[in-house]
């Protein structure tokens, strides 16, 4: 057999060879994409547009202004005199955030009351709303805690609760909250899945369409032969890509690695077959490089979008969680964020490494299975 | 199996897809060294026959024995036993001749000490020597099928299936590539080929010819031509030839009419019309007729003729 | 241009996709499809975030507290800790999104010193799911301590706080439920358009250079710009359809608030289809290989239209130079339509900057595509 597997081998690495685009073809998009992907994918909310009313003109006001300011996260894009230059700032999309401060804010505060504050928010965009108005609750909690701060010694009454429960927030394996170090790592799993699903299937109904595989198949090669010589290839371009994208990551967008690299390549193995046998079986169903083609954008989207990359798979409904059982993205996401950025290693992460080990079994098997059939 | 054995022993061997017969109940029996013709035309189950001789599909029905190999059963050992050359070129246009060659060498595990001999030999026989390390997708066709013909013999199979090999290359080539299949049946190797070229079969020993799955005719170009038609042939120069096709079609003693070229081919069985009375016969019609001339019936003939059922489809070739 | 070519033309194209079983799947299922995946499974929302609890005191304050975080249902306990080491572990094994760490002494320290503080500590791998929670678990607090002065107000006549404390007020305007549905389903709409859009018309020109009816076709005195509006007139019907279905189903199945003008809606979607149907076009007259064809609308739809677009990650967050290359992503024109026309209820004089963008894609394409078209075999 080994004879067999390594003049296939050799003759798919020729044919790399002879193919001068090919090496362009892998990496060019592929850096592309993780510099684009990088930069573009992110929900963090770096600057909110923000129109400001302030009928109080006071001390307290322009301090509740400052602190605004100082997060450097509003952009104050107005300052207006009424309450209809606001809503029109709202209306066209000037502004996403309207903060009214309304008369009489300094005064509440003076004599102990609670001062409302009026917050308008346009909340097209539910997730910056949602994160806009965090940081506002954040904001004023730090002003709160301040006035009574340099407030307090001035002022007599009961002695009771004074502050209530504060909380003390922490933030673990990424304490920066640089959504960069989500998504990166999210980055290396999506990329190594559309680029090695469509290669491995591709390759394969190529051969079909030529009619070498025909020619190949009238030869004694058992299946697992041709199939472990078509795969193993697209395994090393595969942990290649893997590799560099990774590189990318930590030179480039500075995403620490804390885990141990042994884990992290077991997992991309792991994740490699499951991604091949997808390929593969995705071949075994299409006569055409164009049926493949088809067949591919059916699948990878989904198993793209339904991994967890960016979509929290627990806000899914549930037959949709139920669907994202069988994506191997999803389990090489959680490894590869754990290795990266949390450490931690195969006491923890067995579960997911199973399941891929599980899915490549099984994509594998059937796909070899399938496979001889798919001659008749 | 003893060396008397056929090659290829073939037994009511039916292939169906969903409710399509493309081979139905074939019987054929092929001996040691024979070259065996399969005509017939696009779509009468030649392929099909084939893949299913080589294992690539698993017969519905009957068997068939490769080598002294169930096909249906054994496939790998069949494989080891079998060259094979489809109707598409299929080697690899990206590697060059010598590396096309290492590659189907490995996978037939040629032995190491006789490798370089069969990759000379395959390339000698191919006619490129000096050419060894170009790319194969430059080749023009009649090389290509020469080489894939040395790829399929690499490891001296003892039965080839040629899938019309010839499709698409040029006269020249095709003679040479003739000579080749004689040189290796000289050899001992038993080769069933199919062609719808007609003049090719006169380079088969026998000539199986097939029609919507069923085998019908089998035997030498001579027998065939001399038992198949059940009647003489005749040719005529006649105009208007439509006008002249139309009128005799329905002559009792006219068991077949068909245009050849510029010309009118007649089979006529005993007890009807005559030769001698055709020109008169025709002539009382207004078609002018020079008397007809006997010929030795061409493959193409007997194929007309059976193929075409003789009584329903008269002059469709 | 002669009319009856157009139609003649046309009415062949249809033909031809009605007997084609694979476009005519891409042409209808696909949007179904993806509309169902992506309706369901794009959501921001932060539900069911699996929250562990380590109540070192557990008493009816604790607990008490422990209920406000879990009542709306953004928070599932998923585990009850009972050590640190049990809270590393779980928080290793990404058992929980967010911890709560109530102190042994919490009740005692609230009631002596009128302050007590708790610990929450996030996983923080999902940045975003950590804002949302941060930001909803210092509201939780918040609406917590405004309970209790409020209590103390009561009890005292007096405020508790030697200084006022300020109270947040949010009114949130378009999306007043700030559910993600209505934010990312109009802009899926818009990819799914995109996507298919593209797909459909990428084949049609490629096609008939592989059956080599194209040979047949260019030796007619059919031009360039008659061949391109009879191809496009069937797919223009079928986008429509698709750009129907999934606008009826954003309304009526996601249950997206509609509150624009139906007659603004069909003006950009025609717009916008146009765009969409003439890029596939145009690179199906570039290239001649049906599965090329294929792949480059992929290339040119799908990663910039999930990523550069807008619908899921806010251009106005990303880098200038990220942001100069979405101008080119023309589906973020009509993300941005649709979303006003939805949740806004925007006319047309509203959406003049996107719908000039659209409308200069559409001038562009179509130069470009009739002047690639060239009636010769090289």
């Amino acid at each position: 057999m080994f004879e067999r597997l390594s003049v296939m081998l050799m003759k798919e690495f020729l044919e790399l060879k002879r193919d001068r685009w090919a090496m362009f073809r892998l990496i060019v998009p592929l850096i592309i994409q993780v510099l684009v992907f990088g930069y573009a994918a992110t929900f963090t909310v770096y600057h909110v547009p923000t129109a400001i009313l302030d009928l109080d003109q006071s001390q307290a006001s322009r301090n509740l202004i400052s602190h605004f300011v100082a997060t450097g996260r509003f952009d104050v894009v107005d300052v207006a005199t009424t309450q209809n230059a606001l809503t029109r700032d709202i209306d066209h999309d000037q502004a996403v955030l309207a903060i009214v401060i309304h008369a009489g804010f300094n005064q509440d505060l003076e004599n102990g009351r609670r001062a409302p504050l009026q917050v308008i928010v346009d909340g097209t965009n539910s997730n910056t709303a949602l994160i806009a108005l965090g940081y506002i609750n954040q904001i004023i909690a730090q002003f709160s805690a301040d006035q009574s701060g340099h407030a307090a010694p001035f002022r007599a009454g009961p002695a009771m609760p004074v502050t209530g429960i504060s909380l003390q927030t922490r933030t673990w394996f990424n304490e920066g909250l640089d959504d960069r170090w989500f998504f990166i790592p999210g980055v290396i799993g999506t990329l190594t899945l559309l680029q090695v699903v469509s290669l491995t299937a591709f390759a394969i109904v190529r051969e079909r369409e030529v009619g070498t595989l025909e020619q190949i198949m009238v030869s004694p090669i058992r299946p697992f032969e041709f199939i472990l010589g078509k795969t193993i290839p697209f395994f090393l371009i595969g942990l290649g890509d893997i590799a560099l994208v990774s590189a990318i990551g930590i030179l480039w967008f500075h995403i620490p690695f804390v885990g141990s690299f042994w884990v992290m390549l077991l997992g991309a193995s792991l994740f490699l077959l499951a991604v091949l046998g997808m390929g593969l079986l995705l071949s075994t169903f299409s006569r055409t490089q164009q049926q493949a083609f088809a067949l591919n954008f059916f699948f990878v989207n989904p198993f793209f979008i339904l991994s967890g990359f960016a979509f929290p798979i627990a806000a899914m409904p549930t037959f949709l969680q139920w669907f994202t059982v069988i994506n191997p993205l999803r389990y090489f996401l959680v490894v590869i964020r754990a290795v990266f950025l949390k450490g931690v290693g195969l006491a923890v992460l067995w579960p997911d490494l199973a399941m891929m080990a599980l899915l490549a079994f099984l994509m594998l098997t059937i796909s070899v299975l399938r496979f001889r059939k798919s001659l008749d | 199996m003893t060396m008397v054995e056929p090659a290829i022993i073939i037994q009511g061997l039916t292939k169906r897809f969903q409710d399509f017969t493309a081979v139905d109940h074939l019987d054929l029996t092929i001996n040691q060294g024979e070259i065996v013709g399969f005509i017939g035309p696009n779509g009468a189950g030649k392929s099909t026959t084939i893949r299913m001789l080589c294992g690539l599909l698993q017969p519905t029905e009957g068997q068939a024995f490769v080598a002294g190999f169930n096909v249906g059963r054994q496939p790998e050992a069949v494989r080891e036993h079998i060259g094979y050359m489809s109707q598409k070129f299929s080697l690899y246009g990206d590697l060059t001749v010598r590396e096309n060659l290492r590659f189907f060498g490995g996978l037939y595990r040629v032995p190491r000490h006789d490798r370089g001999e069969r990759m000379a030999f395959a390339i000698a026989m191919a006619g490129l020597a000096g050419r060894e390390d170009v790319l194969v997708r430059t080749l023009a066709s009649g090389w290509k099928q020469r080489l894939a013909l040395g790829c399929a013999i690499l490891h001296r199979p003892p039965v080839l299936f040629l899938d019309e090999p010839t499709s698409g290359v040029e006269p020249e080539a095709r003679r040479q590539f003739w000579d080749l299949i004689h040189e290796l049946a000289a050899g001992g190797v038993t080769t069933l080929v199919s062609t719808h070229y007609m003049d090719e079969a006169e380079y088969c020993n026998r000539v199986a010819l097939i029609n919507r799955g069923k085998l019908v005719a089998i035997g030498s170009p001579s027998e065939l031509r001399g038992h198949q038609l059940g009647g003489e042939l005749f040719e005529m120069d006649c105009a208007p030839l439509g006008a002249a096709l139309k009128v005799l079609t329905d002559v009792p003693g006219v068991e077949e009419a068909a245009i050849f070229g510029d010309k009118l081919h007649i089979v006529l069985s005993a007890g009807g019309i005559t030769a001698g009375d055709l020109p008169g016969f025709l002539g009382a019609r207004g078609i002018h007729a020079d008397p007809p001339r006997r010929v030795t019936p061409s493959l193409e003939d007997v194929f007309v003729h059976l193929v075409s059922g003789s009584h329903e489809t008269r002059g469709a070739f | 241009m002669n009319i009856r070519r157009v139609f003649a033309m046309a009415f062949k194209e249809t033909l031809q996709v009605w007997r084609d079983p694979r476009s005519l799947a891409i042409a209808l299922l696909m949007p179904v499809m993806q509309m169902v995946m992506l309706g369901y499974g794009v959501s921001l929302d932060i539900k069911h975030v699996p929250l562990c609890v380590y109540d070192q005191e557990n008493s009816q304050e604790s607990r008490a507290i422990v209920e406000r975080f879990t009542a709306p249902g953004w928070f599932s306990i998923s585990q009850t800790l009972v050590s640190e080491a049990d809270l590393r572990n779980a928080m290793d094994r990404g058992e929980c999104s967010m911890a709560i760490v109530i102190p042994v002494d919490f009740s005692r320290t609230l009631a002596t010193t009128g302050s007590a503080p708790i610990q929450a500590i996030f996983d923080a791998t999902d940045v975003n799911t950590t804002n949302i929670a941060l930001g909803y678990a210092q509201g939780t607090v918040a609406q917590a301590n405004a309970q209790t002065s409020a209590q103390w107000k009561a009890a005292h006549g007096v405020h508790p706080s030697p200084v006022g404390q300020v109270d947040v007020e949010p009114s949130t305007w378009f999306n007043e439920t700030l559910d993600s549905r209505n934010f990312i389903i109009p802009g899926v709409v818009a990819v799914i358009l995109a996507l298919v859009g593209a797909q459909l018309t990428s084949l049609t020109i490629s096609r008939e250079w592989e059956r080599g009816t194209m040979e047949q076709l260019i030796s007619t005195p059919v031009t360039a710009l008659e061949v391109m509006l009879g191809k496009l007139m069937p797919y223009f019907l079928i986008g429509l359809l698709d750009a129907a279905f999934c606008l009826v189903s954003a309304v009526y199945w996601f249950d997206v608030p509609f509150r624009g003008s139906l007659g603004t809606l069909f003006v950009t979607t025609v717009l916008f289809l146009i765009v969409v149907l003439g890029i596939g076009y145009l690179i199906s007259v570039r290239i001649r290989s049906q599965l090329g064809a294929s792949q480059i609308a992929l290339l040119v739809t799908m990663l910039p239209t999930t990523l550069l677009s807008g619908y899921t990650f806010p251009i106005e967050q990303m880098p200038a130079p990220i942001q100069a290359i979405t101008l080119i992503v023309y589906p973020r024109y009509y993300v941005t339509i649709l979303r006003a026309i939805f949740l806004k209820g925007s006319s047309l004089p509203d959406l003049w900057a996107p719908l000039l963008g659209l409308f200069i894609f559409a001038l562009i394409i179509i130069w470009l595509a009739t002047r690639a078209f060239h009636k010769r075999l090289d």
